[in-house]
């Protein structure tokens, strides 16, 4: 209980100095870190905050280990792989400080150009994030380096080399290959450019 | 004298009758004793994610509902707090008030569900046809209030589709007043049962340690100790005006958490009180005022073309843990580019995977219950046939099954032809 009374007298404090909340102290921090990522701090409708940071996959594994230090129990909950058209692209969210409400939540970019799809793995860090790296091996073809288990997690072992299903250009899922299953709004074609 | 191991690997699933769902592990055994459990997904893939990619926002809406019968609500109400964010629509105060009854509605079902299956597993099916009594009043109330037993469609992007009006919550006051006399005895099976005691306590321990490195997520991940719960971390909507705090193992059975699957149990029980309590605070506080941002569907599509423009997360507590969507789209497309979500089981289903390693493998259905898994969310990615492969119909299963059946045994007697009309397709 006492918790909650502290929130609401850290908010009234924040109202009055304007004392920067966890979310900023955070992007602060990665800011004075790598200099040369982009750190930005995205505040949406019902006044959550959220960190985005974009970092080139050189500073990527140490990013990772710098949140680790930042906060022991950080907690990775998703990773999420991507088609940005000239690019792959790699995001990972996570959870911390989340001892008491609200926790910080950091989003962390890192993209690769599509003819060299090569990102640093981070299993050893966390290591849940081998799974969602196996997920992005077998859907858009991000090829991580170093991964202790790079067998596929979803698709069956018949599914054809090469062919990555959430690709937006032609390593995506070819027309011959759908069988439509009678959907009356079926688009040829694929997806919308 | 040297000691012979003898180590066997044995296929469990993917269809199997302790899982309710189809997933497989290849158990490596030392006599009775699990020494390594490997994961296989991908036996319910349903190619959501590639679906998604050629729908509009408002499509993707009852798309991302029919993920998962259990957690429709949750699937719904994250992806369009995604879209929310991304396109920075806000929400009437008396919409977020309707999204908690029903989210909490769906949770006391779930969590219901959940314990009788745990029941099942150890064959003790009184159980079982007890909880899954008591389950059918909220269900009869989701009904009442939603129009569907699953899939309640009650979400919409900015809004709800439905009022909460004043017959539907004396549904919903009767229901509680129900539950409290029934959770009592619910709560004194399931935490002071010897039966339930003996399989339940230090059976498949996720120790902290392991929780964290795998993510887990929810009552797994609060049975194990992990202090967090994303309403109340990521301060949702209304829940921090109704109270919401994490409910851990040690508020319900008074001890330290152990993470086995007592604790996790005792979680869920924990969660039911709690959720009765959320409703009730939230039909006193309810404001009046509107219920949607955009009062039709088409005025919706078309601002949405316009409006989403970047990314958005959405980040809600679902019965069995967080779940997060991701939505990025792009001015003038009414696509998304890309929306991925993560359900729960996934990170628990490794944890559960770690933490079972050391047990009987009788333990091992019930250790696989007790994370509550729900398969059907977690295998969700594209899936496609092979352009050359010939596709097998029901009736040539049939007739190949007849063949091989002749094959073994010419002498057998006996009509083949199907009864009945089997499946229309």
């Amino acid at each position: 209980m006492s918790e909650v009374n502290d929130n609401a007298n850290v908010e009234k404090a924040q109202e009055e100095v304007k004392e920067p909340t966890k979310a900023e102290k955070v992007a602060k921090a990665i800011a004075e870190r790598f200099p040369n990522a982009q750190v930005e701090v995205k505040t949406n409708k019902w006044g959550r905050e959220r960190v985005w940071v974009r970092i080139d996959r050189e500073s990527y594994r140490e990013l990772m280990k710098f949140i680790k230090e930042l906060d022991g129990e950080a907690h990775y909950s998703i990773g999420i792989e991507q088609d940005w058209g000239d690019d792959l692209g790699f995001l990972s969210h996570l959870v911390i400080y989340y001892r008491d409400s609200p926790a910080v939540s950091l989003l962390i970019d890192v993209h690769c150009p599509k003819d060299d799809p090569t990102l640093p793995d981070i299993s050893d860090i966390f290591p849940i994030a081998l799974q969602f790296e196996r997920e992005g091996m077998e859907m858009v073809g991000i090829d991580f380096e170093n991964a202790p288990d790079k067998r596929r997690l979803f698709l069956p072992e018949d599914f054809p080399e090469g062919i990555y299903p959430l690709r937006l250009d032609d390593k995506g899922v070819p027309e011959e290959m759908v069988h439509n299953a009678g959907h009356p709004y079926y688009l040829k074609g694929g997806a919308k450019k | 004298m040297t000691k012979v191991e003898y180590w066997v690997k044995i296929p469990f699933g993917p269809i199997h009758p302790g899982l309710e769902e189809p997933e497989k592990f290849i158990l490596t055994l030392d006599g009775e004793r699990i020494v390594d459990v490997d994961v296989k997904l991908g036996y319910n893939l349903r190619g959501i994610q590639w679906i998604a990619l050629r729908r509009n926002y408002v499509q993707i809406m009852y798309l991302a509902e029919r993920m998962c019968g259990i957690c429709s609500f949750s699937h719904n109400h994250t992806y369009t707090r995604a879209v929310e964010e991304a396109a920075g629509i806000e929400v009437p105060e008396r919409a977020e008030y309707i999204r908690v009854i029903v989210g909490e509605l769906e949770r006391i079902h779930s969590h219901l569900l959940n314990l009788g299956v745990l029941a099942h597993d150890i064959g003790y099916d009184t159980v079982l046809h007890l909880t899954w009594l008591a389950r059918e009043k909220v269900m009869d109330t989701l009904e009442a209030v939603a129009g569907n037993r699953v899939n309640y469609s009650m979400v919409t992007i900015g809004g709800v589709r439905r009022d909460i009006d004043e017959k539907r919550r004396r549904i919903i006051l009767d229901m509680i007043k129900y539950y409290k006399e029934v959770f009592p005895q619910i709560e004194d099976i399931f935490l002071h049962d010897p039966t339930i005691e003996a399989r339940f306590r230090d059976t498949a321990i996720i120790s902290k340690r392991v929780a964290l490195e795998q993510g887990a997520v929810g009552p797994t991940g609060r049975g194990s100790g992990i202090r967090d719960d994303a309403r109340w971390s990521e301060r949702l909507g209304v829940y921090p005006d109704l109270g919401i705090k994490p409910v851990m193992p040690q508020d319900v059975t008074g001890e330290r958490p152990r993470g086995d699957v007592f604790d996790r149990m005792a979680v869920r029980i924990g969660e039911l009180w709690q959720s009765l309590e959320l409703i009730e605070h939230a039909l006193d506080q309810m404001p009046d005022g509107k219920i949607k941002t955009f009062p039709k569907d088409n005025v919706l599509v078309a601002k949405l073309r316009i409006m989403v423009d970047g990314e958005g997360i959405g980040r809600y507590e679902a019965p069995r843990g967080e779940l997060i969507h991701y939505v990025r789209g792009k001015k003038g497309s009414d696509k998304p580019l890309r929306w991925k979500p993560r359900e729960p089981t996934f990170p628990n289903l490794f944890a559960v995977a770690e933490g079972v390693k050391g047990d009987q493998v009788a333990d091992f259905v019930v250790a696989v219950a007790s994370i509550d898994p729900c398969l059907s969310c977690t295998d969700r990615v594209a899936v496609v046939e092979d352009g050359k492969k010939r596709i097998l119909t029901e009736k040539d299963l049939l007739k190949a099954s007849i063949k091989k059946t002749r094959e073994i045994n010419p002498e057998i007697k006996g009509d083949p032809t199907p009864v009945g009309f089997g499946c229309s397709r």
